[in-house]
């Protein structure tokens, strides 16, 4: 009895072990990949996808549990909406948007950036904000090169509108996507919660764009003219590709609007329509795949990885536990805390790595206590996509932006944007913050 | 920087098609190649596209369109001929007389361009410059006449 007493204690103490070891292995292997992403000195898909794999190596979960672990809705959303996007923007219909809505300002600049921030916003709430920046730049650059007018006071305005108005959407940027394939939220349940507080704040940051850059907003009557005399039907490159692909991108929003009664996932949705457009538009199948975002695929994959791996070995409950002792199992503070500490580490962090993070703790917190995580969602959405808006690194449109201002021969500094951006990312926190305790706690 | 090159050619292609040019982006592979021959530097670029087409031309030691191939091997064996004519001529003392005077060729060539393009030359100017081309054209064909021939892997293309 004694032995076998004996031998019991141990197997567990060996168990014990075995988990202690497990747990600083992941913890330590999570916390350099993350330091080392953050340090943005190597590549950071190259950098999670080596984290991922020594989770695999050093036994920390099986590679049976890593694929579970991955979420594949998120996946399958981003690349079926990748997929659309980049058949959809041969047809040269972002152009023609963007040069029929300047000739309509007749030429103003003023009004040509309220229109091109109306044209973004909504473009970032129906595509990933990367996309929009990458469409919605080049034309703002033309146009202002016909203005002769400095691109940054439009580019700046482009750069957080996309973040914000990526925001109201389960598709408009990828903390969204995350929170909702894992929380089972859809579409229509993003446009209900997030869409009202997002006009709010696209207003509110418009006008203060105009006390801030409206001296610079003024040109020459003989460059507006130019705006005029541009043919919007010429930046058309295939009328019918462009007809099949609105008619695609409209039908892909019904079914976003609809996913949850009819019971499909959100990639299920993008997927579909991306492979209805591949076979109908004609376009060579590689060249589409071709351009489709792999490095953020394998980046978003090896995030879910490392973070189950944590997930595995119970740090997520613990730091869930942590929270409700500092919050104290308060609604309204936990709120508070998430939609900060998400929006400020934002503005420094990557934030699909920081939501990846915050996703399984969140669902901790609710499998822990009683509190209605609900507006945590939403405290977490805004904070991590309006967070992006604080610093030239907070998110990947922002770094672009600067890319493309220097390829064009400018400079957009860190110091420069950080005045505007920080302050106009600090008031968009304080109106969702007001959302939030007015509507949901 | 994928992004980027895209973007950029987003801007240029809105900016050309305003102009009424009918654009065509095609996704292809750019292959620069570098030979060092003696103390010469023998550079070629190619491109490569899905349509089967490759367009090849010489970069250094002095710049030449080589033309369009339709297989891969063409381009291969073209380089391979100008190479091998290379390393030929880098054993003649003339070598550097024959590059200067093809940079000069070059050069002559842009700055008579610019010429036309931007100035209004008049007639009997252009029959001057006319006549002496013909005198340099002709000049070729006595020294090739009267001249030993040392390469014979490749009938020349334009003499």
């Amino acid at each position: 009895m004694s032995i076998f007493s004996n031998s019991r204690q141990i197997f567990i103490w060996e168990v014990c072990g075995v988990l202690q070891n497990q747990l600083a292995i992941a913890v330590g292997v999570f916390t350099i990949t993350y330091v080392i992403i953050m340090s943005e000195k190597l590549n950071r898909t190259a950098v999670a996808m080596v984290g991922a794999f020594l989770m695999l190596i050093l036994n920390v979960e099986s590679q049976e549990q890593a694929i579970e672990h991955i979420d594949f809705n998120t996946i399958g959303l981003l690349v079926g909406m990748m997929i659309i996007v980049n058949i959809m923007k041969k047809s040269g219909i972002f152009e023609y948007i963007a040069i029929k809505a300047a000739k309509l300002s007749k030429g103003d600049p003023w009004r040509i950036l309220v229109s091109f921030a109306a044209i973004t916003a909504v473009a970032s709430a129906l595509l990933d904000n990367v996309t929009t920046i990458l469409l919605i730049v080049p034309v703002t650059l033309v146009i202002t090169d016909t203005l002769r007018l400095n691109p940054i006071p439009f580019l700046v305005p482009e750069i957080l509108i996309a973040n914000i108005g990526g925001t109201a959407t389960l598709i408009g940027d990828p903390p969204n996507i995350m929170i909702g394939s894992a929380t089972g939220l859809g579409f229509l349940d993003f446009v209900v919660n997030l869409a009202p507080v997002v006009i709010v704040i696209f207003v509110v940051t418009m006008l203060l764009f105009k006390l801030i850059y409206g001296k610079q907003y003024y040109c020459e009557d003989k460059d507006k003219l130019k705006i005029l005399q541009m043919n919007e039907n010429l930046a058309i490159k295939d009328m019918l590709l462009l007809k099949k692909s609105v008619v695609v991108l409209f039908m892909t929003i019904i079914g976003f609007l609809l996913h949850q009664a009819l019971g499909y996932e959100s990639a299920t949705i993008a997927l579909f329509f991306g492979a209805l457009l591949l076979l109908v538009s004609g376009v060579d199948v590689e060249d589409v795949f071709l351009e489709i975002e792999w490095p953020t695929i394998f980046f978003f994959l090896s995030l879910f990885i490392l973070v189950g791996a944590l997930e595995g070995v119970g740090v997520m409950e613990f730091l869930a536990a942590k929270l409700l002792s500092f919050t104290e199992g308060n609604l309204l503070m936990t709120a508070m805390v998430i939609l900060w500490v998400s929006a400020i580490a934002s503005s420094f962090l990557d934030n699909i790595p920081f939501v990846a993070t915050m996703i399984p703790l969140i669902k901790s917190l609710a499998a822990m206590s009683t509190i209605n995580v609900g507006p945590l969602w939403w405290a977490l959405a805004l904070g991590a996509c309006l967070g992006g808006n604080g610093t030239l690194v907070g998110a990947s449109a922002n770094v672009i932006v600067s890319g493309m201002i220097s390829r064009h021969g400018q400079k957009l500094s860190f110091v420069d944007y950080l005045k505007v951006g920080f302050p106009l990312m600090i008031i968009s926190v304080i109106i969702s913050s007001i959302y939030l305790i007015v509507f949901y706690v | 920087m994928r992004k980027l090159m895209n973007a950029e050619v987003m801007e240029h292609t809105m900016r050309l098609r305003q102009m009424g040019a009918d654009v065509q982006v095609i996704n292809s592979k750019m292959c620069f190649v570098l030979f060092q021959v003696g103390e010469i530097d023998v550079a070629y670029c190619y491109n490569v596209n899905k349509k089967g087409r490759y367009f090849l031309e010489r970069i250094k030691p002095y710049p030449l369109a080589l033309r369009e191939f339709e297989r891969e091997q063409d381009v291969i064996d073209i380089i391979e001929i100008d190479l091998d004519q290379f390393r030929n001529a880098s054993k003649s003392h003339n070598i550097d007389n024959f590059i200067q005077i093809n940079r000069m060729i070059h050069r002559t060539l842009r700055k008579f361009e610019d010429l036309f393009l931007y100035y209004n030359v008049p007639p009997e100017k252009a029959d001057f410059i006319l006549e002496h081309m013909r005198e340099i054209n002709l000049e070729i064909d006595k020294t090739k006449a009267s001249a030993e021939r040392v390469y014979f892997k490749k009938n020349p293309d334009n003499l």
